[in-house]
């Protein structure tokens, strides 16, 4: 399978008036920029899953629209068709076999996206934004679920408009993640429920969090086994909670630490603090990736417990990442997540993909 | 990390275990990252690690008003050293010949304020996102005063002003949640011993009871809406009267509004009933002669809000200006409607005890409603609302076992 390649040879793909970098930091780790990027902020990305030959990348953003991007082997990006919502877009996901998209918006509905066709479809409807939507393939049904600003959480089988199920949260739904049979969902007020899947969805366990700030992402995570059994669950503090749902030594075994902060080592300094924006683990190698709105990612080997690398700073927060299914990419979006509010807003500002190779730099600390 | 000050004096009784650096020993092991592992590769327990950070002469510089009693405190640790293997100073604590089970406790909460204003200090100076819970202790409901924005929710309210042309309102309402937040955590940071009773029953009293205050002052349907604004600044006053004395903003409810319970003096001649409700059930009472002049305060929506906070009494002023700063101001539905009471209930009262109306669950507080006509709601009880046979026997010399009312007497038969 051939690989990337070296980055500094792809650094200016596509875009040639991006050629001469001296100044602006917008890309200072000299990764795969993708070609036509959305016009607003990106609020998620999504490769698609291994059933299909290749990689084909979804981005949702602020704009209002869902862009897929076959990306190919030498990492050139082909921009490959759209689809538009009516508001932002806040979550996208594939099914398993990899034809249809699911796409969230704030419109209240989320969208079932045949890319065969290019058409999409309704499938869901809520009271309020819809902020997360996942595709849960079950032995003895599929559905997509939809976490909403509603506090309710909705399945639905994207043939009928009435939802299959519906699971009242406590609060705002904020992020979940979805590995069958397990599902995590965390809500305002620091929520966090998680769900068992098998059979029909219900509701496993309320776990109270392991953070002391409002939550922003989460990450299911596997064992050896490749069965989900635990979590990341970052914060607006610049943490992240590594918990287990089951584990031998609860107090030894679940850990929080710290990222996405400016001085780290200097304790007498006030830090700058900022949000995790988005968590993923490689699909591989079981480590994971944190991006925040400092405008860096970092990667971390959990079982080992140490940061493995720190990018560069980039200009502008970087607000959602993603994992292609055998982890050789690594996508990144960088674009204001308005952790600074509307003063800091540039609508003029160019908002970037950019796809990294994971394939090395992911690799646990320790070889067992 | 932090040194660790007994290694330092050569008498630390952790030894390797210790979690505080110790000077040379320490070095070798950090060789790995620090600044993830370090700090977290026992877990992270927050009391000992508040114990470890807080000790340190730096701090106790930043809190003075506890470094006093730390002073006493350092000596009656080290000298249980001999005494107590547990890494748990609550162990040491109680082993300490000097220490009483009730000191424990104060310890242990002085170690929560102290966490709490550290927190505090660094949420300000940090640039972290404002509009967030917080919990001091990991597992720990909520405090209350703060309300849950998460970054999408406040730009999409962004978008939808700009798009209806009405950005100044949304200004004016992020203003008043920024200010909002930050009279809170001013209060948090400047914690005394009378406000931490307070306050600290937001943490120990309950699950849950914090985090339902602002449970609707979620953004469903948020508009940050614009009839609100105008009809909260006119009733802000009335706030400000409410958020002291519940006497005292009865009295002025009752001038204003056409209040359910009439008479103004009986209002007067109960200011320890009323102070005792608002420590008991402070939620019930002060909902009904709600502010009925504001829209926003529709007797449809029976949440009524406690605005008695006796331990915060510098709170309710900046508050009530800051008291639309609670996000749930859309007023077209039910909800919103719900919503406006609810952000006028969040500012003024801190206790979490207070927010069982702040639940976004209509449901719950509709029978408080309907159950408002129980004994913890009012004082008195009109004199319409009894029955015959409790009107006989309030008016009767003694009352007859079996058939003594549940409800308080009306106002009109009282001999004062």
């Amino acid at each position: 399978m051939s690989l990337f390649g070296t980055t500094s040879g792809f650094g200016t793909s596509g875009t040639s008036m991006f050629g001469s970098t001296s100044t602006d930091n917008h890309n200072p780790m000299k990764d795969i920029e993708v070609t036509s990027s959305p016009d607003d902020s990106i609020g998620c990305l999504s490769f698609s899953p291994p059933t299909l030959p290749g990689n084909f990348l979804i981005a949702g953003s602020w704009a209002n629209d869902v862009r897929c991007w076959e990306v190919q082997d030498s990492g050139q990006t082909i921009p490959k068709a759209q689809q538009m919502h009516t508001g932002p877009v806040l979550d996208v996901c594939w099914s398993d076999d990899g034809s249809k998209v699911f796409t969230a918006s704030c419109d209240k509905t989320a969208k079932m996206w045949d890319l065969n066709s290019n058409q999409a479809i309704q499938i869901a409807q809520h009271d309020s934004p819809v902020k997360t939507i996942h595709w849960i393939k079950a032995p003895n049904y599929s559905c997509v679920m939809t976490g909403s600003w509603d506090k309710t959480l909705k399945f639905w089988d994207t043939r009928s408009s009435n939802p299959m199920m519906v699971l009242q949260l406590p609060e705002r739904c904020y992020c979940a993640d979805v590995i069958y049979p397990m599902a995590v969902v965390a809500t305002a007020e620091r929520g966090l429920i998680v769900y068992q899947l098998e059979n029909q969805p219900s509701e496993f366990r309320r776990i109270e969090s392991p953070l002391k700030h409002q939550h922003r992402c989460v990450a299911i995570f596997k064992d050896k086994q490749n069965k989900p059994t635990g979590f990341a669950l970052g914060s607006i503090e610049g943490r992240v909670a590594i918990h287990y749902i089951n584990p031998p030594n609860p107090a030894k075994d679940n850990f929080t630490f710290k990222c996405h902060r400016s001085n780290g080592t200097n304790t007498s300094a006030p830090q700058d603090i900022y949000a995790v924006n988005g968590i993923a683990f490689h699909p591989v190698h079981g480590t994971l990736a944190t991006v925040g709105s400092d405008g860096r990612f970092s990667f971390w080997d959990k079982d080992a417990r140490t940061k493995l690398k720190t990018s560069e700073q980039l200009d502008q927060p970087i607000s959602a990442c993603c994992f292609n299914h055998n982890g050789n990419i690594f996508a990144y979006a960088s674009s204001y997540d308005w952790s600074k509010g509307h003063e800091f807003y540039n609508p003029q500002k160019k908002n970037y993909i950019f796809l990294r190779n994971a394939a090395e730099e992911l690799k646990p600390r320790n070889k067992k | 990390m932090t040194i660790c000050q007994f290694f330092l004096q050569g008498r630390c009784r952790f030894g390797d275990r210790c979690w505080n650096e110790h000077p040379g020993a320490g070095g070798a092991g950090g060789g790995r990252q620090q600044q993830p592992s370090g700090s977290n590769r026992r877990g992270w327990n927050p009391s000992s690690q508040r114990y470890s950070s807080v000790i340190q002469p730096s701090s106790f510089s930043k809190s003075t008003p506890w470094g006093g009693s730390r002073d006493q405190e350092k000596p009656s640790f080290s000298s249980d050293s001999g005494a107590s293997t547990s890494r748990n100073r609550g162990f040491g604590l109680s082993q300490n010949p000097f220490a009483s089970p009730s000191s424990d406790e104060q310890k242990d909460e002085k170690k929560l304020l102290e966490g709490i204003i550290k927190d505090m200090e660094v949420w300000e100076s940090s640039g972290q996102w404002m509009f967030s819970v917080y919990s001091p202790v990991k597992k720990k409901p909520n405090i209350s005063g703060f309300t849950d924005i998460s970054p999408e929710e406040l730009r999409l309210e962004y978008h939808n002003y700009l798009t209806s042309n009405n950005l100044q309102s949304y200004l004016n309402s992020l203003q008043q949640l920024i200010n909002q937040w930050r009279n809170r955590v001013n209060e948090l940071k400047n914690l005394n011993t009378s406000a931490n009773i307070a306050s600290l029953s937001d943490v120990k009293g309950g699950v849950n009871q914090a985090a339902a205050t602002f449970g609707f002052g979620s953004m469903q349907g948020i508009t940050f809406g614009p009839p609100g604004f105008p009809v909260h600044n006119s009733s802000s006053a009335n706030a400000q009267n409410f958020s002291f004395k519940p006497s005292s903003g009865f009295a002025s409810a009752a001038s204003g509004s056409p209040s359910v319970f009439g008479n103004t003096p009986a209002f007067g001649a109960a200011p320890p009933a009323s102070s005792a409700i608002t420590t008991s059930t402070p939620t019930f009472g002060f909902g009904k002669p709600a502010i009925t002049s504001a829209a926003s305060f529709s007797f449809k929506s029976p949440a009524a809000s406690s605005f008695g906070s006796p331990g915060f009494s510098g709170f309710p002023a900046p508050m009530a200006a800051g008291s639309v700063g609670a996000p749930a101001f859309g007023s077209g539905t039910s909800v919103a409607g719900f919503g406006n009471l609810g952000s006028h209930s969040h500012s003024a009262f801190s206790k979490s005890s207070s927010d069982t109306f702040g639940n976004s669950s209509i449901s719950t507080s509709l029978p408080v409603s309907n159950g408002s006509i129980t004994t913890d709601n009012v004082l008195f009880t009109p004199k319409d609302q009894l029955t015959a046979e409790e009107l006989e026997q309030f008016q009767s010399k003694k009352f007859t076992l079996g058939k003594i009312p549940l409800k308080p007497p009306p106002v009109e038969l009282l001999n004062i």
